[in-house]
């Protein structure tokens, strides 16, 4: 059976404590970072950041929003970064729960290929040239215990079990979303581990909120040995 | 104290130890025949309530049994009844509070006019303070106000603080205060 | 709070007003949430859009400082559309009382007021409360008139005092649109039916203002109005900002007031008995609980704490030797520092805190500093306190102050409890030992007590409260919090049960033969053991989330308190599903011939007010046992600022005049007057309304979270917010660095251009509002450029509680 995450973003009140669970739980160094003029902070995701709430404020039919969106690795369940790293001690796919895995053995690989296929621009560069990213807190779930950033979520955005219960759960906040919001829609569901569920269109969010983001560049979809669905197919079709 | 795991445990059907290799700088060799174990397996584990805000939030402390008993993991604690298990980022990084190299570990002394701190020990620190206490206290004590009322007090020297303090520490600081003669006693609540 | 955390989840419309609960106090977000999911509305009504707001179902914005308009549209609109909870007014409020003819307003000022003369300050004046006395039968009790109908009754001045708070007066001051004040009003004024519930979540939002005290009664007056208070999912909820901020309060770090709320004595109470006697309400009216009737039992049993064997009936248990303040004057924070400032105060202990950053005016705090002889500074890391002598623009050669910087261990290194904003207390253990050469403040403060001790023990001046204070903490020579904890609690001194600790405070006694160190917390630890350090999960019979075995609260583990108002006359909850209390004695001929309570512990387990039948039962107890006539005060004569809360601008606003009345700010705040209180009201110098707030990856000040890389991370530098309108007048990009300036200081800010503020139209004229956090400083991070908004917070505060106006001011933006 594998794993997911159901990320239910109408209730994030980007308070960022996954950002730093993450961080805490990983012994993840800081970055140094500045005010851009925003909260958002690190600027991207990196090698020693794993997940990062996105906020973006946004007039939407005359009334501001501030959309968030706790961004991190979706573990595919096809993933083209697997593919195309074509090296099991490098990228692999743990058994028991799906999740995707980068290994130290990244270095040498060409990463930046691997980065490139990755419809999500999840991975990130080490100084050495080791990929890092979400490693879904496998010691923490094969140990019988929530990933950091789902454990401490005080408002239930966050959500990881077995895929089944998440795509029950999404399924039923979605109707439930969708009777105030009719626009709501679950993101790649089919195709993905970590279903998140939006009420506006996914590029207000992020630009990779979804894979076939027309913001995408084309040469990245190219690189995928699987092409994901047009957004107007993928988004509902779980109900 | 008594914490027991039991629900600690959070996810079914997980097994024991599995085939993980998490983040990076671990040795692969042999790759995915090393079954990762928790940190915080031999760890001590502690209750606590976070320091920050008025929530009350529990959280469990895991400290190592080993070499210089410091923190390795501070986490949301699953059996309390008002957070279950849940943090905000300042709760989140607890840890980072306790093991950090900017804290202060040594009492310091600041001499007037001096450009810098020098290192004291606590004996040295708290006898001058003590003597500091006697001299402006004696030097600034009223028995009588001008009415003539009896006050016993002084208003030569201030506290402020402190929210910060533990229940029994609160008390046993105002009242060494209070001891004192001191009426401006003020704390967070004020500001 | 009246209620607690958890209760939350049982309301059906949350406001939040005067807070920003999703940032502050994050995990309070749970309880909000799952009220939301069954179906509860959640109101954000701040002057910028929050967290909070982007989770709300009605967001609205108003004016820094203009809450009392607001809030007096919505008690105009209960009265008006007749949506108040009549039976619950009638019966548990002072709505019925009859006021005193001299009672009076009129221009905005209250009958009896005085403005100060010269030099007298400062309060700007001050009203004799005398003026506005409640009328009295014969037998001392005050005259009711139920129907409400009575022109002098509280009820009926209370429709004429609103009268004027229309909704286009309220959105000319406010600059909240007519629409968006009805819609809120309309909303929250849907928990006044039965059953249903409203709760209030404010902080420093409502408290940090000249009318800071009266923000929060008039919202206090909705909730009685609506009937509110003692329900699930109701209750005035303070969001207390620090983790024992409310136990540290109990115990009373303030000037005014000793452990378990009790006075601090005036220099007019010259004895034990006279300091009892003007302190101990005294009621005539047999159905009044009147519980500070008990106020001796609980100041003996104190002093018996502090001086233990050496507290007799002889030496008035030790009373004289204690400090007496002046009657009238007032040693607040804001006064403190202005002593200090003048250069009377030779000491100065900051213990956990950072007065450098924390006070408004801080510029004068830390010129404050340097006249000081010596300063203590316990604290974790080093800060802008204990560092003030080479703070930017300050040369350490020219300091003369001698410094002690003491480290503190964190809070799990060590082992105590501390009480939650729901006023539960909870024991935490030791992990760690302390860090390096790091002790815990109990081991400071008891070494430092033996060290002063042993000083007086030769010599000194009136020393007898120095040396017979019981100091008996330590256990293995180190601190013992367990043996404090009882001490809080109290033991028994004499008779059958010497030695053994209090069951509760109803047990103690006025005659030295019982110890509480703070009669609130008597029964935290008692013979069966630390009930702070329960852990039952199981709830109560009601299953509305009390987890009565989970931790300890006061007062005697009542978790939401005003209970007995949460049910009628007869004791039957208003609403059914989640009752508090309910009283379920047996019945005989119409008539209750026993007492039982379930639920929630009750508040004081007498009989309710009438029989089954309807008829009244003489040993029954109104529901606000605190209050001297046991009603909950809809009229408020105990206020420095008047019985009923009235609209003032603050200090510095933009504006020339007050809207609603000639009174341009409240005629009782208080203002200082040295050189180093400027302020500039309605001036083209300082055109934009600021306040100040926090963020929620930073705490307080900072201390505890700018030296955290992860924090540090996520918000690296302070920054001022405003709107998109402002940055274009001001030619401001989003991300530049630009200079924020009030009429006291000033401080480099990155720009942040958010459509999250917008300008209010006030009065006709745009105003524009901008927002700082407070949470920076210098020292940390160590590029130093990061300071204190309090560089910019105004002089003046709160007449009841003198806490400071930094939520309004007036600043002027530049590019740098």
């Amino acid at each position: 059976m594998s794993k997911s995450f159901f990320i239910d973003t109408t209730l994030c009140t980007a308070c960022r404590a996954c950002q730093v669970a993450c961080k805490q739980w990983h012994d993840l160094p800081a970055e140094e970072t500045e005010n851009r003029g925003t909260y958002e902070n690190p600027a991207d995701l990196s090698f020693d950041t794993y997940k990062l709430v996105r906020m973006r404020e946004e007039v939407i039919g005359g009334k501001l929003q501030w959309l968030f969106f706790p961004e991190q690795c979706r573990h595919c369940a096809e993933a083209p970064c697997l593919d195309t790293a074509g090296d099991e001690t490098a990228v692999y796919k743990d058994a028991a729960t799906g999740a995707i895995i980068f290994t130290a053995n990244t270095k040498g690989l060409n990463v930046d290929e691997i980065i490139e296929s990755c419809p999500y621009n999840i991975p990130r560069k080490g100084p050495d040239g080791t990929l890092a990213k979400c490693d879904m807190c496998l010691d923490r779930v094969h140990n019988g215990l929530l990933p950091a950033c789902v454990k401490t979520c005080p408002t239930g955005a966050m959500n990881f079990g077995e895929r089944s219960e998440m795509v029950a759960l999404a399924k039923s906040r979605l109707s439930t979303v969708k009777k105030t919001n009719p626009k709501a829609a679950l993101l790649d569901p089919d195709d993905v581990n970590v279903i998140y569920l939006v009420t506006e269109k996914p590029s207000l969010y992020h630009e990779f909120a979804v894979a076939s983001n027309t913001a995408f560049d084309i040469t990245r979809q190219v690189a995928l040995r699987r092409m994901f669905k047009p957004l107007t197919n993928i988004v509902s079709r779980l109900l | 104290m008594k914490v027991t795991r039991r629900e600690f445990i959070q996810v079914t059907g997980a097994t024991a130890a599995g085939l993980a290799v998490s983040g990076l700088g671990f040795d692969l060799k042999p790759v995915k025949a090393h079954a990762q174990m928790l940190k915080t397996k031999y760890a001590k584990e502690t209750t606590t309530i976070c320091c920050y805000c008025a929530v009350g939030c529990g959280a469990i402390v895991h400290t190592s049994k080993r070499g210089d008993g410091r923190v390795i993991n501070i986490e949301g604690d699953p059996d309390h009844v008002i957070n279950r298990g849940s943090l905000c980022s300042k709760g989140a990084s607890l840890k980072q509070l306790t093991e950090n190299e900017n804290r202060l570990t040594e009492p310091m002394y600041r001499a007037p006019y001096s450009k810098e701190w020098k290192q004291v020990s606590w004996d040295w620190a708290l006898s001058k303070i003590a003597k500091r206490v006697k001299e402006t206290r004696d030097a600034t004590f009223k028995v009588k106000n001008k009415k003539g009322q009896v006050v016993n007090r002084t208003e030569g020297i201030v506290s402020v603080g402190s929210s910060a303090l533990d229940n029994e520490e609160c008390w046993i600081y105002q009242a060494l205060m209070r001891s004192l003669g001191l009426v401006y006693v003020e704390h967070q609540a004020r500001i | 709070m009246t209620n607690h955390w958890i209760d939350i989840k049982n309301s059906d419309c949350i406001l939040i007003m005067g807070s920003n609960a999703a940032e502050n106090h994050p995990i309070s977000f749970k309880y909000v949430t799952e009220a939301q999911q069954k179906g509860a509305k959640l109101i954000s009504v701040d002057p910028r859009f929050t967290r909070t707001s982007s989770k709300a179902d009605i967001y609205t914005a108003l004016r820094s400082g203009t809450d009392i308009a607001f809030l007096g549209g919505m008690i105009k609109y209960l009265l008006d559309n007749k949506l108040y909870n009549k039976e619950y007014i009638a019966n548990y409020t002072n709505a019925p009382f009859i006021v005193g003819k001299s009672f009076k307003f009129n221009k905005g000022l209250f009958s009896g007021y005085e403005a100060a003369k010269k030099g007298q300050g400062p309060a700007l004046g001050k009203y004799d409360k005398k003026k506005w006395g409640f009328e009295m039968d014969k037998n001392g009790v005050p005259k009711m008139d139920r129907s409400l109908k009575n022109s002098r009754s509280v009820f009926q001045l209370l429709k004429k005092h609103y009268k004027r708070y229309n909704t286009k007066l309220v959105s000319k001051i406010t600059g909240t649109s007519r629409e968006d004040l009805l819609k809120v009003y309309k909303t929250y004024a849907a928990t006044g039916a039965r059953g249903k519930a409203g709760t209030i979540m404010y902080a420093m939002g409502w408290t940090q203002h000249t009318v800071g005290t009266q923000n929060i009664r008039t919202m206090a007056m909705i909730q009685l109005l609506l009937g509110n208070m003692g329900v699930a999912g109701g209750g005035v909820n303070a969001l207390r900002g620090e983790s024992n901020v409310q136990g540290s309060t109990d115990h009373c770090l303030l000037w005014h007031i000793w452990p378990g709320y009790l006075k601090t004595p005036r220099a007019s109470n010259v004895s034990l008995a006279a300091y009892n006697k003007k302190w101990t309400p005294k009621s005539n009216d047999p159905l009044s609980a009147n519980w500070w009737q008990n106020y001796p039992k609980y100041s003996v049993s104190l002093l018996k704490s502090f001086f233990g064997e050496k507290a007799t009936k002889k030496n008035d248990f030790g009373y004289d030797w204690l400090p007496k303040v002046d009657d009238g004057k007032a040693y607040s924070w804001f006064d403190l520092f202005d002593a200090m400032y003048k250069g009377t105060v030779k000491g100065f202990f900051a213990w956990g805190m950072n007065p450098a950053c924390s006070g408004s005016n801080a510029n004068k705090n830390r010129k404050a500093m340097a006249k000081l002889d010596w300063m203590v500074n316990v604290n974790l890391f080093d800060n802008e306190t204990g560092s003030f002598w080479k703070g930017p623009g300050v040369n350490p050669s020219k300091i003369k102050t001698e410094v002690f910087m003491l480290p503190a261990c964190t809070s799990v290194e060590k082992e105590g409890s501390i009480t939650n904003s729901g006023r539960w207390m909870q024991w935490r253990y030791q992990g760690p030992k302390p860090l390096g050469n790091s002790l815990s403040d109990g081991d400071i403060i008891m070494e430092l007590g033996n060290k002063i001790k042993a000083a007086y023990r030769k010599s000194g001046v009136s020393s007898e409260a120095i040396r017979n204070l019981k100091w008996d903490y330590l256990t293995h020579g180190e601190y013992d919090p367990h043996k404090v904890a009882k001490e809080i609690n109290g033991y028994y001194l004499e008779g059958p049960k010497k030695g053994k600790l209090v069951e509760s405070f109803g047990k103690l006694k006025a005659d030295g033969s019982t110890s509480s160190a703070n009669w609130l917390y008597c029964h935290s630890y008692t013979e069966k053991g630390n009930m702070s350090a329960r852990r039952s999960k199981k709830d109560a019979p009601n299953n509305i989330g009390l987890y009565p075995e989970f931790a300890w609260c006061w007062p005697v583990n009542r978790r939401i308190i005003y209970n007995r108002a949460s049910v009628d006359l007869k004791g039957q909850p208003w609403d059914k599903k989640d009752w508090v209390v309910k009283f379920t004695g047996d019945v005989k001929d119409g008539k209750y011939v026993s007492k039982k309570w379930i639920g929630d512990v009750p508040d004081g387990g007498w009989y309710p007010l009438e029989n089954p039948d309807g008829s009244k039962r003489k040993d029954a107890k109104y529901a606000f046992i605190m209050r001297k006539h046991g009603h909950a005060q809809i009229f408020g004569p105990g206020r420095a600022d008047g019985p009923f809360p009235e609209h003032y601008e603050p200090l510095e606003s933009p504006i020339a005049k007050n809207l609603m009345n000639p009174q341009r700010m409240n005629p009782t705040a208080v203002v200082y007057t040295t050189d180093a209180d400027a302020y500039a009201t309605n001036s083209a110098k300082y055109p934009y309304v600021c306040s100040t707030y926090r963020v929620s990856e930073h705490w307080q000040t900072g201390l505890m979270t700018r030296p955290q890389a992860w924090l540090l991370e996520l918000q690296p530098q302070v920054f001022v917010e405003m709107s998109e309108e402002l940055a274009k007048i001001r030619k401001i990009k989003n991300g530049e660095r630009v200079k924020v300036a009030s009429a006291r200081g000033s401080l480099e800010c990155t720009a942040i251009v958010t459509k999250r503020f917008k300008p209010f139209k006030i009065a006709g004229k745009t105003v524009h509002q901008v927002g700082v956090p407070w949470n920076f400083g210098w020292r940390w991070p160590e590029s130093g450029k990061e300071e204190s908004a309090n560089l910019l917070t105004p002089p003046t505060g709160d007449p009841n509680t003198r806490i400071p106006e930094t939520k309004a001011f007036m600043v002027n933006i530049k590019k740098i």
